[in-house]
């Protein structure tokens, strides 16, 4: 590791001439820089000048730790952090009046949000929703990695020559506490019912040449196991990081619970481990490259019969925004309340109590 | 920690970060016997990590393509590539129309329904035509049996009547597959096709219908499983079976449920055990176009003061498939609903389970009900 380390800052070593030696010497004696770091530095002085070469161990000591102190990010202000949302956390419209209205104007960018609920409850048609009316009004590039089959490019066609199309459902606003929830607000949206064999009503894509255009603004990406998701995360991210070319502005998974649930729990810590370094892995994209990122989560059985959302209380902390779904029953009418907001929920706070 | 997305185990994983390698680039230039003495393994498995690492380290490399994500494509292409996609029909006209024209390929699509409703006929006729023309989804509508049993022989309907042409995997874990109740659907198919012919070619009679029955019921492969472990097993080889097979295009579970509603003790393990299942099933239907139907039974559920019907398996099981079609009774006559789909509209359509298999009711077809 520290071998590695220096050859990562070889052009700087070099031209002290004695970085291989350096490196060698205090592998020898640390092992890695995590040692070097965990360790106070009288001590390590201290042990240095033990050895023979204590000179240049020492030497060695203030390179590798003065290198360290240079890798820390630059700090910000309040002011700098308003300036950097205002310009580029930007609010991405979901397409739907209503859901617009409940997230006071849509999905931030940077956010990190969570779609929870029941089978058939409307999610991956929010997914589909959102994703084609950010390829449309923002031009933007949409991700999509899909672990259930379930992205269906007929319906975005369908959904696409829609979009326009919303109407007639009232918002209400509701504050009910529940023991288990609070219901800060409360939007009902219709699925837009669809026939595959009917064509989309025509109207804003009337070209051909302008939805493949915006259909090719979408790519989706089948994943089936955590590690092939966090594979193509980091990939995006070096991606994302060497060019500046095509901006991405929303990545989708659908569904995150899908791919953990079959590692989580049982004996060994190791799926909650993936589980927390894919949230993780999501919030650092969001927030460096300016996207907003979706996830969906599943509910299951808890106590007493009543559903809660799936992946547990570690993974409870790592959306910034958390949506409960859930659907009428057999109807095409669903439902969404916030269960977890960084400022809506605040501003509601008062109405609770 | 970039160790921590390599498919090793925790404790080599575990090792590696206390011997100080964090990043993949830091395993690039290490040799195996090297490893294996800082981390104190055998070589063997300090060759298994460079290998992970390095492949790993392939992938964040890669270039060539401006796609975003290596592999991906954009939803034009799914567009485009999804037109030129057979589905399988059910033979029953209505039940097609509400499912979008058949059962769909690289989906995977749950059927459930009570005990003689016709799963097992439809798994039949999927079976038989995929090989044969517009057979019915028979078998579907009549009880479970009815249902798989259709399935495994529609599939092999020819290309030129409408079908896929291809073969069928039949796994049965209730040892319910009836071989008498497929060979009359496989015969009722052929006799199909024959009509077809008769209508659409009668000029041209040197085209003879050469297939027999006996070779439809040849091209299902029929698998019996007896335990829970023998069906992880199985669907662990499937994707080698399938991709020895590439013929295969649709593979039928009948039941997915009955060895795991027994059994098992440990709830949460079998939601993890059922739940990468699912994932593996989802990943033959992609990789290789082909289509999975599972058939699930149906258990009593306790919601919002009264018991109803749902589909066994529970909650965490609704998540993971496709497509979900319960079979139910209105009256004396079958119906279908779509209860999930991402792409299809929540609808209904009566059914019959005849004894040539499924078949649009009789009577007329204006019973679809959109919802």
């Amino acid at each position: 590791m520290l071998a590695h380390f220096f050859k990562g800052q070889q052009a700087s070593l070099l031209k002290t001439g004695y970085s291989n030696a350096i490196s060698n010497e205090l592998r020898f004696f640390f092992g890695s820089v995590e040692d070097l770091l965990i360790h106070d530095l009288y001590v390590l002085v201290a042990l240095a000048e033990q050895q023979s070469n204590s000179e240049r161990l020492k030497q060695g000591i203030t390179q590798v730790l003065s290198i360290i102190d240079g890798q820390h990010q630059p700090w910000l202000n309040g002011m700098d952090l308003l300036e950097d949302a205002q310009q580029n956390k930007h609010l991405l419209s979901t397409g739907c009046e209503r859901i617009d209205f409940l997230l006071q104007g849509g999905l931030r960018e940077g956010h990190l949000t969570e779609l929870v609920g029941p089978s058939s409850s409307g999610k991956t048609q929010v997914c589909l929703q959102v994703a084609s009316n950010v390829a449309k009004e923002y031009s933007g590039s949409v991700v999509f990695f899909d672990t259930g089959n379930s992205f269906s490019p007929k319906r975005i066609e369908q959904i696409l020559g829609q979009l326009s199309d919303h109407s007639d459902i009232e918002v209400k606003l509701l504050f009910v506490a529940s023991s288990f929830y609070v219901y800060h607000s409360y939007v009902r949206y219709h699925v837009c019912p669809c026939n595959p064999f009917l064509k989309p009503p025509f109207n804003i894509l009337q070209s051909n040449k302008l939805l493949e255009q915006v259909m090719n603004n979408i790519v989706c990406h089948p994943v089936f196991d955590i590690f092939t998701l966090l594979d193509v995360l980091h990939q995006l991210e070096s991606k994302l990081r060497s060019q500046g070319g095509s901006k991405v502005r929303l990545l989708i998974v659908d569904s995150i619970s899908s791919l953990i649930t079959p590692i989580l729990g049982g004996s060994g810590a190791q799926g909650h481990a993936l589980m927390i370094s894919a949230g993780f892995l999501l919030k650092e994209l969001a927030h460096r490259h300016n996207l907003s990122a979706v996830v969906t989560n599943h509910m299951v059985g808890g106590e007493g019969g009543t559903l809660k959302p799936a992946l547990g209380e570690s993974w409870k902390s790592m959306p910034h925004v958390r949506l409960h779904l859930f659907r009428d029953s057999k109807s095409s009418i669903c439902n969404m309340s916030i269960l977890r907001h960084p400022y809506i929920v605040s501003s509601f706070a008062h109405m609770i109590l | 920690m970039e160790v921590s997305r390599l498919p090793i185990s925790a404790s080599q994983r575990g090792k590696l970060v206390s011997a100080g390698y964090s990043s993949l680039s830091s395993l690039s230039s290490i040799s195996p016997s090297h490893l294996a003495t800082e981390l104190k393994i055998s070589e063997n498995e300090a060759l298994e990590i460079l290998k992970a690492a390095s492949h790993g380290c392939r992938l964040d490399s890669f270039e060539g393509s401006h796609a975003i994500v290596n592999g991906a494509q954009t939803a034009w292409e799914m567009l485009q590539d999804e037109d030129m996609l057979t589905r399988i029909t059910t033979s029953c006209t209505d039940l097609d129309n509400i499912l979008g024209g058949g059962i769909s390929c690289k989906e995977v699509t749950e059927i459930g329904g009570v005990p003689g409703i016709g799963k097992t006929q439809l798994g039949y006729l999927f079976a038989i035509l995929d090989f044969c023309i517009n057979l019915e989804l028979l078998l579907l509508l009549r009880g479970n049996r009815n249902y798989r049993i259709q399935l495994a022989v529609n599939v092999q309907i020819p290309a030129d009547y409408g079908g896929l042409g291809g073969k069928a995997i039949y796994i049965d874990t209730e040892g319910s597959f009836m071989v008498e109740r497929a060979m009359q659907i496989a015969e009722a198919c052929i006799k199909d096709m024959l009509e077809y012919d008769g209508l659409l070619r009668k000029d041209s009679q040197t085209r003879h219908l050469k297939m027999q029955p006996k070779e439809l019921l040849g091209n299902i492969f029929y698998f019996r499983i007896c335990s829970y472990t023998e069906q992880i097993a199985m669907i662990n080889f499937l994707e080698k079976f399938v991709s020895e097979h590439r013929d295969v295009k649709v593979v039928i579970i009948d039941s997915i449920t009955l060895h795991f509603r027994q059994d098992f003790d440990d709830m949460a393990l079998r939601t993890r055990v059922l739940s990468g299942m699912a994932l593996k099933l989802m990943k033959l239907a992609k990789t290789f176009s082909l289509a999975v139907v599972l058939l699930n039974q149906v258990t009593t559920k306790y919601s919002e003061g009264s018991f109803h019907l749902s589909l066994a398996l529970g909650d965490s099981w609704s998540h993971a498939c496709t497509n979900r079609v319960i079979l139910y009774w209105n009256g004396n006559e079958r119906y279908a609903y779509i209860d999930k789909s991402p792409s299809l509209r929540s609808a209904s359509a009566p059914y019959s389970v005849t004894a040539k298999g499924i078949r649009s009711l009789a009577s007329n077809s204006k019973r679809i009900k959109m919802m």
